[in-house]
């Protein structure tokens, strides 16, 4: 419809005759009045035809790759969770929830991500992650999204990072109430527009994929990490050590809870991964940045990963959700 | 007799917990009276011994819960809890509470012991704003009094794992009592994945399971680092000390005191106080060191130290000569703007004035009916220089003459500083409107109403202009026709202007509600705000992903916006009202204390100031190597810029 309005509005180049309606579906040669075009006008997301020759005088359609733009596409995302090969029931939880619209008011796009991987004896781990990615969504969706919906106006709402912070916080509360012997990291990208708003606890990991590398966005925390962070221990060491999984900020753990936020512009063309350490404890930097960056089909993408895993021994449950943003 | 409900998950399961309940009377002879504390471990009550019927003698029973089912594992928990239940019964020191009693009883053990009269530190520190130094340090020397004699004990040293400011009570003598000797721990459930909860407090060796006399000591001093700096460990990453050292955070530390907690924090074990007397005897040196509150304490004299043997050195420069200085009639409230080899001023006393840049002679000056407040801004293309005053209009003066070009009037005083754009000039009006008029000529294109005073700098940014009000309303409005694409409300006035980040698309304006803003400039919303103390009037700028700015309780900030800490702050005595300047490795900005400071933009410490003798509300203007600053003593300084 845009590229409709740009070849024919008068701002643009001027047609002798009145426009007649460009058969976009067909594209069949007998449905077209000829009509002759010596430029296409500006706000080019018509793809240069190799073909399309203009100088020889004859009329013929425009090829139809050159006339499919790309203003309608949008982020895309795959979801998956697995048990793994050792453990008897799946404790991580994983939600994706995106919304995408094009109309005068302009509404951003808006998108919820969250993985929750689950600690405890018996069952407490997967009722401890299942309750704090609920709760958060919940809060995400009272106080950011339908908010959102309703006429915008000028806000005057706390700021966006405020509102994810004290969402967890809530969580946190209710888990040390009603689970006390659970406990979960909690790992959540909220994407309004081309902005991520990442709030993290645990060592659940976000990863920013793009052609020139892959970079981790969160930190974990975990102890191994602290201790690498301050030279008392290598990469190598942490792979065996005793306290590998030791975390000093989990959901669950104390009625005060310091959260990890930031924000991330998620650049065209990149990919954004979530996952759970079920993921990344088994597969390197290397080729999950691979996997993510070969893959345009991000379920697939997200199924191999998983499927990767299992082969090395699925020692955790496993969970990744990737979301690739349009070029 | 009321009987205890029976604990329903006493299988393992969670259930939750059921605690006694006031009244019940335990081996007939301890009376329940309130619960005192205690969490997933067992509660501790407060009870009374009814073996003394005539007083109220009043108790502490904690009890303990022994959730293992496997019954030699609840036999071997028992055995546990009876040996270190020994232990305590033998000990004897004023700080360690008195053992009574041990026993179980349905399913669970129970201690008594001595009743403590006070608050635990914890209490205290969210009850108090400060707690003195000097009372710090007795609470510290007690103990490490106990904690030497535990650690003496025969024919095994007694570690006490726990020592954190919950585990420490203030009595109602003001002596420091030990509670809490970890004897009340449950068997720990086996989890997945381990969690550690208080490890603020803990030393690296503990995680591995490795406690020691020194892993006290490094718990104490973590303890005292929390008292002292009020800021809790386990809200940051492990053994991060070095990231929020005492000097900085609390002025009536003494240097001693803060080197003595320090070494105590160390992560190496053998960098450590080797013994609880040595640190005893390192704290009871600071005793007898006269150090008085809030004046000339040790800190400030270290600090003057610093400051002597830097000036010797050359790296604290003496306050600079101003090559020169112009005044005027009345307070400069403005910023100077320069271009070529003429620099602009706008003064209270209603007139614009040109000087030159090279020694201050005066060129011209422009007479207006009202104080000018907006700064002026050049119109290179017209050759003009644009401001407003207070006389409700707006001027397009000419650069070398001083002539007028043309003036518009609005419906209030104008004390927003211009912006220039696309031939277009913008800038707000006290009658709450933002002005959109042709530079050339000031024909006017549209204006946009805010509905309270716009004292802003507009800023623009892609196609749209961003520009705060008095009621704390920032509206993004589009350029060529003044329709509004988004708004946000801060919850006080918007004075200063924005600053945007084209790069990673965020606008950052401070409001008199005390914080900074940073909205994403596609959408328009708030992604976080940072607090300070005081309205930040200052305008923000940045360099490097660090935001600059100065905020009414006196400091200057500078904050990384990916993480929103500060990265230093800068005190002066009096509110920052001014803005900063950025050149090369330094900021610059004036206080309403009068001074021009030049602080090091890495480092946060000062490099010198300058002294003016009335507020300094603008923003220094940097030419070549000359720097210029407005002051309200009516002076216009030129300063040579120093390195």
């Amino acid at each position: 419809m845009d590229l409709f309005r740009r070849l024919f509005s008068q701002t643009s180049t001027k047609p002798e005759n009145a426009p007649e309606e460009l058969n976009k579906e067909q594209g069949e040669p007998d449905n077209v009045e000829t009509k002759q075009f010596t430029e296409v006008s500006e706000g080019n997301d018509v793809t240069e035809s190799a073909e399309y020759t203009p100088s020889d005088g004859a009329t013929r359609p425009l090829p139809l790759e050159s006339v499919i733009s790309t203003k309608n596409s949008h982020l895309r995302f795959g979801q998956s969770t697995d048990v793994g090969m050792v453990r008897n029931n799946n404790q991580d939880a994983v939600l994706s929830f995106f919304s995408t619209s094009r109309s005068v008011e302009e509404q951003p796009d808006f998108g919820l991500f969250i993985v929750a991987d689950g600690m405890g004896g018996h069952h407490d781990g997967e009722k401890a992650s299942a309750m704090t990615a609920r709760l958060v969504t919940n809060h995400v969706m009272n106080h950011i999204y339908l908010p959102m919906l309703n006429d915008r106006g000028s806000n005057d709402r706390p700021p966006i990072t405020e509102i994810l912070v004290e969402g967890v916080q809530k969580a946190n509360a209710d888990v040390i109430s009603q689970v006390p012997e659970g406990g979960t990291t909690l790992t959540a990208v909220t994407v309004i527009g081309d902005l991520a708003y990442i709030v993290h606890v645990g060592d659940s990991r976000v990863y920013l994929v793009t052609k020139d590398g892959l970079e981790q966005i969160t930190r974990d925390h975990s102890l191994v990490r602290r201790l690498i962070e301050l030279d008392q221990l290598t990469e190598e060491e942490a792979v065996d050590h005793p306290q590998k999984n030791v975390l000093y900020r989990a959901i669950g753990q104390s009625e005060t809870l310091e959260v990890d936020a930031n924000t991330k512009r998620l650049p065209p063309n990149s990919r954004l991964l979530l996952c759970s350490d079920g993921l990344w404890n088994l597969v390197d930097d290397k080729e999950i940045g691979e996997i993510v960056m070969s893959h345009d089909n991000p379920q697939e993408a997200c199924d191999k990963l998983v499927a990767l895993a299992n082969t090395r021994g699925g020692t955790d449950n496993i969970t990744a959700i990737l979301l690739l943003i349009p070029g | 007799m009321p009987e205890t409900t029976q604990f329903a998950g006493i299988d393992g399961t969670t259930g939750g917990y059921n605690s006694l309940q006031a009244g019940t009377v335990l081996l007939a002879r301890y009376k329940i009276m309130s619960v005192l504390g205690g969490g997933g471990q067992g509660a501790v009550y407060q009870a009374r011994d009814l073996n003394f019927p005539d007083v109220k003698k009043l108790v502490a029973v904690k009890e303990m819960l022994n959730p293992a089912t496997d019954p030699s594992l609840r036999a071997s928990t028992i055995k546990t809890f009876q040996r270190e239940a020994n232990i305590l019964a033998t000990l004897s020191h004023p700080a360690i509470p008195k053992i009574y009693d041990f026993f179980d009883w349905n399913d669970r053990a129970y201690l008594v012991m001595e009743y403590i009269h006070g608050s635990d530190l914890e209490e205290l520190l969210s009850k108090t704003k400060s707690l003195p130094v000097d009372k710090v340090i007795e609470w510290a020397i007690d103990l490490c009094d106990v904690l030497e004699y535990l650690h003496n004990h025969q024919p095994e040293p007694i570690i006490f794992r726990d020592m954190k400011p919950a585990n420490v009570m203030i009595d109602n003598l003001g002596k420091a009592r030990l509670i809490d000797f970890g004897i009340a721990r449950t068997f720990q459930p086996n989890v997945k994945k381990t969690m550690i909860g208080t490890e603020g407090y803990s030393a690296p060796e503990q995680y591995k399971g490795n406690a020691a006399p020194s892993s006290d000591i490094y718990s104490l001093g973590a303890t005292l680092h929390h008292v002292l700096s009020r800021r809790d460990p386990r809200l940051e990453p492990p053994f991060s000390w070095p990231e929020r050292p005492l000097l900085d955070l609390n002025d009536q530390v003494p240097p001693a005191l803060a080197a003595i907690v320090e070494k105590a924090v160390e992560f190496d074990p053998e960098k450590r106080f080797q013994s609880c007397l040595e640190m005893k005897k390192a704290l009871e040196e600071l005793r007898y060191r006269p150090f008085s509150m809030g004046g000339d304490n040790g800190h400030h004299a270290l600090d003057r130290r610093e400051e002597v043997s830097k000036f010797l050195s050359g790296e604290l420069g003496s306050q600079p000569e101003p090559r020169w200085q112009f005044k005027t009639e009345d307070e400069i409230r403005c910023n100077p703007i320069v271009y070529r080899d003429l620099v602009f001023v706008g003064s209270y006393d209603t007139n614009m004035w040109a000087l030159r840049l090279q020694n201050g002679e005066l060129v011209w000056k422009f007479a207006t009916n009202g104080g000018i407040a907006s700064s002026p801004i050049i119109d290179e293309e017209n050759r003009a220089v644009l401001f407003g005053s207070e006389d409700y209009s707006f001027y397009s003066v000419d650069i070398r003459s001083g002539r007028i070009n043309w003036s518009y009037r609005t419906e209030g005083r104008i004390r927003s500083t211009a912006q220039l754009a696309h031939g277009r000039v913008f800038f707000g009006s006290d009658d709450g409107h933002l002005y959109g008029l042709m530079a050339a000529n000031g024909r006017f294109l549209w204006k946009y109403d805010l509905g309270s005073e716009v004292q802003s700098s507009p800023v623009v940014t892609n196609e749209i202009i961003i520009v705060g009000s008095a009621s704390g309303e920032v509206a993004a409005v589009d350029l060529s026709g003044g329709k509004r694409k988004w708004g946000v409300r801060a919850k006080r006035g918007v004075l200063s202007s924005p600053y945007v980040d084209q790069v990673e698309g965020f606008c950052y304006f401070g409001s008199s509600d005390q914080h900074v803003y940073a909205v994403d400039t596609s959408v328009g919303f708030t992604a976080w705000r940072f607090h300070t103390r005081g309205s930040v009037i200052s305008s923000p700028t940045m360099q490097n992903g660090i935001l600059f700015f100065g905020s009414a309780d006196n400091n200057v900030y500078a904050i990384d916006a990916q993480t929103r800490r500060e990265k230093w702050k800068f005190a002066t005595e009096k509110p920052i009202v001014g803005s900063p300047t950025i050149y090369q490795d330094a900021v610059y900005i004036g206080g309403t204390d009068g001074y021009l400071y030049c602080i090091d933009i890495n480092t946060g410490k000062e490099r010198w100031k300058f002294k003016t003798n009335g507020p300094i509300t603008s923003k220094p203007c940097i030419a070549g190597d000359t720097l210029l600053v407005g002051s309200m003593d009516h002076t216009l300084y030129a300063l040579p810029l120093i390195g």
